[in-house]
């Protein structure tokens, strides 16, 4: 009877995409044809741990085909591969291999590396703490920078700084818009940390976007859309902590999700949320189309023993969807699309290009 | 043993609990008085909320004091705002690789307390993280505890 029940339910899982007693089990088919869509779509750049112990950058297919190490440096951990707008470069930060990555502020750690997209050509750009949180400009002839006085624009090719600006409380994850209008990061703002903000690269006036427990900003392509993880507060949980507490939790400490909003703060929406994960990293692919993301169970997107979180990929137009059983999200969601979830390896701070000649030997 | 070395040895202990009986504290020492550009004696006027964890993320607290007395450097004010780093740990303690140089001799914040301070400003200049601010309606300057000690005499 057991097993009947248990077939009846598995395959009602499987034919509708829909959770069952906590584990998402997907709609094999259409995960299969999402992964078959993504297949061709550029690289995706991550860090993740290697049998050696240390953090190195991996490429991969979006299907998670293709993956391979690019940066081999056992003395070195790598982290936050960024790919240059054009898709020819990237950028990282390096540091030894026997220090231990903050999820919070890494990208102030160590030194920034410059190297060609496929991680040949890897050259020491600035030392230790200098050029922290760098990010292309829309043309990739500039870098905007953090630093405790300011924000620096610097020239990329003589390293001069052209332009500088009062960070206005912004303190990690600062990223330049497509269009190069814009900034946004996670700043202190109306005595909230953790308010992802935007703001105008010309003027320096911010404003918020989301509130209260909100980091990782993207941007969508169009440069008025920002993706973020959030952890709203007074999550509701129906099991009075139980999962939390299973998981090493605090109860009441909330599940952090992803969410969309205008760069005026206005629509903001859920993307996806999973009661027991705490969804961090959202990077979208450079149409705007899908999202790649981290589900760790542990917060700080770091995964449970430090070695990266599952990763997954979803349509943007599948927001918002919900896995996993997540009976309090559903509630407030109940029009989730529960669009299919592509399961992929473990990292942490994807970054996503459609250049073909990146992942190439 | 005899009895004249007893009592010599009687008073030297009876000195040494004397001595390390509980006293007043000036709450001065080295670091208070040459680090940072402001020094002050200042009273804990209150702590508005409880100060969230911080085994996870960092991040500096904003306190309002009463300034009793400046020793160094320049104040506007006897009303001063200080974000404190990490505050649920004491303060010989709150250092980390993140942080700057921080430390002191208090061990917990209480309302009430009197505190003497070595302080930088401003804050953003020294402290490039999350800062929880209650008072982020009150305009001025948030200063940064470089080091903070209890005062008690």
């Amino acid at each position: 009877m057991r097993n009947l029940r248990l077939f009846i339910a598995t395959s009602f899982a499987i034919l509708y995409g829909v959770s069952v007693w906590g584990a998402t089990i997907p709609a094999e088919a259409r995960v299969s044809r999402l992964a078959k869509e993504v297949q061709a779509k550029g690289w995706i750049v991550y860090s993740a741990r290697t049998e050696r112990g240390d953090w190195d950058l991996f490429l991969m297919r979006p299907d998670g085909s293709g993956r391979h190490n690019i940066s081999n440096t056992p003395a070195f951990s790598e982290l936050g591969g960024r790919f240059s707008p054009d898709g020819k470069k990237m950028l990282y930060r390096r540091i030894p291999s026997d220090s231990k990555i903050n999820h919070d502020v890494w990208g102030a750690m160590g030194e920034l590396i410059v190297a060609n997209a496929d991680g040949t050509g890897a050259t020491v750009y600035g030392n230790a703490g200098e050029f922290a949180w760098a990010s292309w400009s829309p043309d990739g002839k500039q870098l905007a920078c953090l630093t405790k006085a300011g924000i620096e624009i610097r020239d990329f090719a003589t390293k001069k700084v052209l332009r500088n600006f009062d960070r206005k409380g912004i303190y990690q994850q600062l990223f330049w818009s497509p269009d190069g209008q814009w900034l946004t990061g996670t700043a202190n703002h109306f005595g909230e940390s953790w308010t992802v903000v935007r703001m105008n690269a010309v003027t320096g006036e911010v404003n918020p976007v989301a509130k209260f427990q909100n980091c990782t900003p993207d941007w969508f392509p169009d440069s008025k859309r920002l993706i973020y993880s959030s952890r709203p507060a007074n999550q509701e949980e129906p099991d009075g902590g139980k999962l939390a507490s299973s998981m090493g939790q605090r109860p009441g400490y909330g599940w952090t999700q992803l969410w969309m909003a205008d760069g005026d703060g206005s629509r903001g929406s859920l993307v996806y949320g999973e009661d027991g994960r705490h969804i961090y990293g959202g990077a979208l692919s450079p149409d705007g189309r899908y999202v790649i993301f981290s589900r760790s169970p542990v917060d700080g997107g770091l995964g449970a023993h430090d070695t990266g979180a599952p990763m997954a990929l979803m349509r943007i137009e599948d927001a918002p969807t919900i896995g996993g059983e997540s009976k309090a999200l559903r509630k407030l969601f109940p029009h989730t699309k529960d669009g299919p979830i592509l399961p992929l390896p473990e990292g942490w701070e994807p970054h996503w290009t459609y250049a073909e000649a990146t992942g190439k030997k | 043993m005899s009895r004249s070395r007893s009592f010599w040895l009687g008073l030297a202990l009876a000195l040494l609990a004397f001595s390390c009986a509980k006293r007043g504290d000036s709450g001065v020492d080295r670091e208070v008085t040459t680090l940072g550009a402001i020094e002050v004696t200042a009273k804990l006027v209150e702590i508005p909320g409880p100060f969230p964890p911080n085994d996870l993320y960092n991040y500096g607290y904003v306190l309002k004091y009463k300034v009793l007395a400046v020793h160094r450097g320049k104040l506007d004010g006897d009303e001063i705002l200080v974000a404190h780093y990490n505050p649920l740990k004491p303060r010989s303690t709150a250092q980390d690789e993140f942080s700057g140089k921080v430390g002191g001799h208090l061990d917990r914040f209480r309302a009430g307390d009197v505190h003497r301070m070595a302080l930088e400003a401003p804050l953003d200049n020294f402290w490039m993280g999350g800062v929880v601010d209650k008072y982020f309606q009150q305009k001025g300057v948030r200063y940064w505890a470089v080091w903070t000690n209890l005062k008690t005499d």
